[in-house]
């Protein structure tokens, strides 16, 4: 079994109309045994910028540590806040110096530009960026999410209905994962502010 | 052995049609699933093409390890690997409790799998391990019963049938075989329970669990169990039971199917959605904590 | 270098609590050829005197005004071989870091960054301060106009006009009445060849003083060539 299965994970950012939404489930395990049912996948990087982490989970908690310290000593120094573009090249950079002994993560990044428009992107555990308009997707049943958001995503989404969308999808494919689950979290970015909101799912 | 030599359509008519002749001389031992003709003793060894080298159970070890229940990894046939079945023997009959879900590595594969297998209306056999293994050696475990009962005018003991499964699985040891099965039911000595699996283990015993989600389901039967137990207290432990694996083990979960036998027979009392009793159990757990 | 005799730092305060090093230092920038530069609402304009000891000079082949990031630049006024290291040492900084963040450096990081290297050489053993002061001007993301000023000793201004080395004391004072809010680049850039010219030993040419700018319109640092120096001291004429 891979390594960045061994705690399990699902993860969906994905873009609607002047706003970007971030989801993941709640499920930490020891492979196939389930340790708790409220692990912190997703992070948030500043009002407009959050992150999740797919993979490892010592590995998720030890990048976000490493993250955060990046990003306040850079807002420090700038005296203004990272942009989601930055972030990405940071992050992606952050994982390649580690290319012969990887973080084993697969990040999602959701954040809006300084324009107001949705910045999506995921890239691999040694930073190779993708860079997406609708969805990106990650975990253990990352083949169950882009079948759901391929399904379900549609173009210009209000927040409401991004909501929705993000919460159908994440839901039906981590039914078909047992590694992933235990219901969920999804935040929804917007220029006024950040809904995040708790989702129940199956407990099994 | 004869079997090959006989004419299908000459001996079924000689069960159908004739009296059991304890007197016959011919070979058969009773009961033994060698003994039924070559056609219908679907199973018997021989019937299945092997490689053709001088140890086929080690080649099958060493190159299907994938189809064979000891290889875990990347297997490509469907296994119903995860799961949790238990049953236990109480005063008022046994309970047999089981999951549903099949998964083919970490993809849930299906969510309403029968793990309880009818062998007859007075047996039950449970399922776990290679869902292929399990449903077909138990259906030929319910053949080999019902010739059994044609041929002595009673029903098979479940000490007899369970001995029956454990001597196939004997005869087909190493081969990869994947099963862990409880073989249920009431006969002439009133309910028995024992455990069969793939190394050929027969074990008779008050309860047991079997599967990946076993370990779970032990605790709360461990912490439970008394024999004392009324049929709804016995009915509501087997689901608990059921529900704590399916919460914990990745690879159990969907529907609990449960069933009660008695003296008369198997009765199937419920097939429950294990996410419905989460919060059935979360709003007890309220209740209890207001109240204390 | 730890155990040597001369490991101290060079520049260690005098018993008046003054760093002298850094004193001569300004000395050398005071003797340097003018540089100066304005801040205007659209651009920013850098200019500096390139006149030589010797008529045989080609004066083609020295560069004083260089090109830093793609929409900023350095021009200084004292010992040129030091302005070079700090040349090459601000362009690396600024390389790397568009390389770890995909994003040109901003002007006020790139001064950060080159102050700090200043700083370090005014207390590190084995090594005298930079005989150079810096115009730094450039343009962000943001399109706002920016100039700065290093010193040998680390510390930076900004400025909406300023100058630099031998002629600065007039150069200042012109510039103070010259300067208005309001002004738009092509009139910075009339005002700073005019400021030049103030303090200008003979006649100026488009081959002996050289201009850098950064223009709103495409953001980008650029040297004016000796054609497009001569076009405007033409039109001032």
């Amino acid at each position: 079994m891979s390594i960045l299965e061994y705690n399990g994970a699902a993860i969906i950012g994905m873009a609607g109309k002047d706003c970007v939404g971030i989801a993941s489930d709640n499920r930490l395990g020891i492979q196939y045994q389930t340790v708790a049912m409220d692990f912190k996948k997703i992070f948030k990087m500043n009002d407009r910028l959050f992150v999740g982490l797919a993979g490892l989970a010592t590995d998720v908690q030890t990048l976000d540590q490493l993250l955060r310290f990046r990003m306040s000593l850079y807002e420090l120094r700038e005296e203004r806040e990272m942009t989601p573009r930055v972030f990405t090249n940071l992050l992606s950079n952050m994982l390649y110096e580690k290319r012969f002994g990887p973080y084993f993560c697969e990040p999602i990044i959701a954040g809006l530009d300084e324009k107001g428009a949705p910045h999506l992107a995921t890239m691999d555990l040694i930073g190779a960026q993708a860079l997406a308009k609708d969805f990106v997707v990650a975990g253990t049943c990352e083949g169950n999410l882009y079948g759901m958001c391929e399904t379900l995503w549609k173009p210009d989404m209000d927040k409401e209905v991004l909501f929705e969308t993000l919460a159908q999808a994440l839901l039906a494919s981590v039914d078909r994962d047992a590694l992933s689950g235990w219901g969920g979290v999804v935040h929804i970015i917007t220029k006024e502010g950040v809904i995040s909101r708790e989702l129940k799912g199956r407990q099994d | 052995m004869f079997g090959s030599s006989l004419v299908i359509g000459d001996d079924i008519l000689d069960i159908g049609s004739h009296k059991f002749d304890a007197g016959r001389t011919d070979q058969r031992a009773i009961g033994s699933g060698a003994m039924i003709p070559a056609r219908l003793a679907l199973g018997e060894p021989g019937q299945f093409d092997v490689p053709d080298v001088p140890d086929p159970a080690h080649f099958c070890r060493n190159n299907f390890a994938s189809a064979c229940g000891n290889g875990d990894q990347g297997q490509s046939v469907k296994f119903a690997k995860g799961t949790t079945t238990l049953a236990f023997k109480f005063d008022g009959g046994i309970i047999v409790s089981v999951d549903s879900r099949s998964t083919m590595g970490a993809y849930i594969a299906s969510g309403t799998v029968k793990k309880v297998i009818e062998i007859n209306p007075f047996l039950l056999g449970t399922m776990a391990g290679g869902a292929a293994d399990c449903s077909f050696w138990e259906r030929n475990l319910g053949t080999q019963c019902r010739m059994y009962e044609l041929r002595n005018k009673k029903r098979i003991t479940v000490a007899a049938a369970s001995k029956l499964l454990a001597n196939t699985m004997n005869s087909y040891r190493g081969y990869g075989l994947s099963m862990g099965t409880m073989i249920t039911g009431w006969d002439g000595t009133g309910p028995q329970l024992y455990y069969v699996d793939n190394d050929g283990t027969r074990l008779h015993g008050r309860y047991f669990s079997v599967g990946s989600g076993s370990t779970y389901a032990y605790g709360v039967l461990d912490t439970y169990y008394r024999t004392d137990l009324t049929v709804d207290e016995a009915i509501d432990l087997g689901k608990r039971a059921i529900y704590h694996a399916c919460h914990r083990d990745a690879m159990s979960g969907s529907i609990n199917n449960l069933y009660h036998v008695t003296r008369d027979g198997w009765v199937k009392i419920h097939a429950i959605d294990v996410n419905d009793m989460h919060y059935e159990y979360l709003e007890e757990k309220r209740n209890a904590m207001a109240s204390s | 270098m730890g155990d040597s005799a001369y490991s101290f730092s060079l520049t260690t305060f005098s018993r008046t609590g003054k760093l002298l090093q850094i004193e001569y230092a300004l000395n050398a920038v005071a003797n340097g050829r003018t540089a100066l530069g304005i801040a205007a609402t659209d651009g920013v304009v850098i200019a500096t005197d390139k006149k030589f000891g010797s008529s045989l000079v080609d004066a083609s082949q020295v560069r004083k005004v260089e090109k830093i990031t793609d929409g900023s630049g350095f021009v200084y006024a004292g010992v040129g071989p030091d302005y070079r290291v700090l040349v090459r040492k601000a362009r690396k900084t600024a390389q790397a870091y568009f390389r770890e963040y995909r994003e040109t450096m901003p002007v006020g990081q790139l001064v950060k960054s080159t102050a700090s290297v200043m700083q370090e050489y005014t207390q590190s053993g084995g090594v005298r301060p930079f005989g150079v002061s810096l115009l730094v001007a450039g343009m962000d993301g943001d399109g706002v106009p920016r100039l700065f000023q290093v010193d040998p000793s680390g510390a930076y201004f900004g400025w909406k006009a300023t100058a630099i080395g031998k002629g600065y004391v007039n150069a200042n004072n012109f510039l103070e009445k010259r300067y208005q809010e309001d002004m738009e680049l092509e009139d910075a850039i009339h005002t700073a060849l005019l400021t030049l010219r103030e303090g200008f030993e003979g006649e100026m040419n488009g081959h002996n003083i050289e201009v850098g700018v950064v223009s709103k319109n495409d953001g980008k640092f650029r040297l004016l060539t000796p054609e497009q120096i001569q076009d405007y001291l033409d039109e001032a004429n």
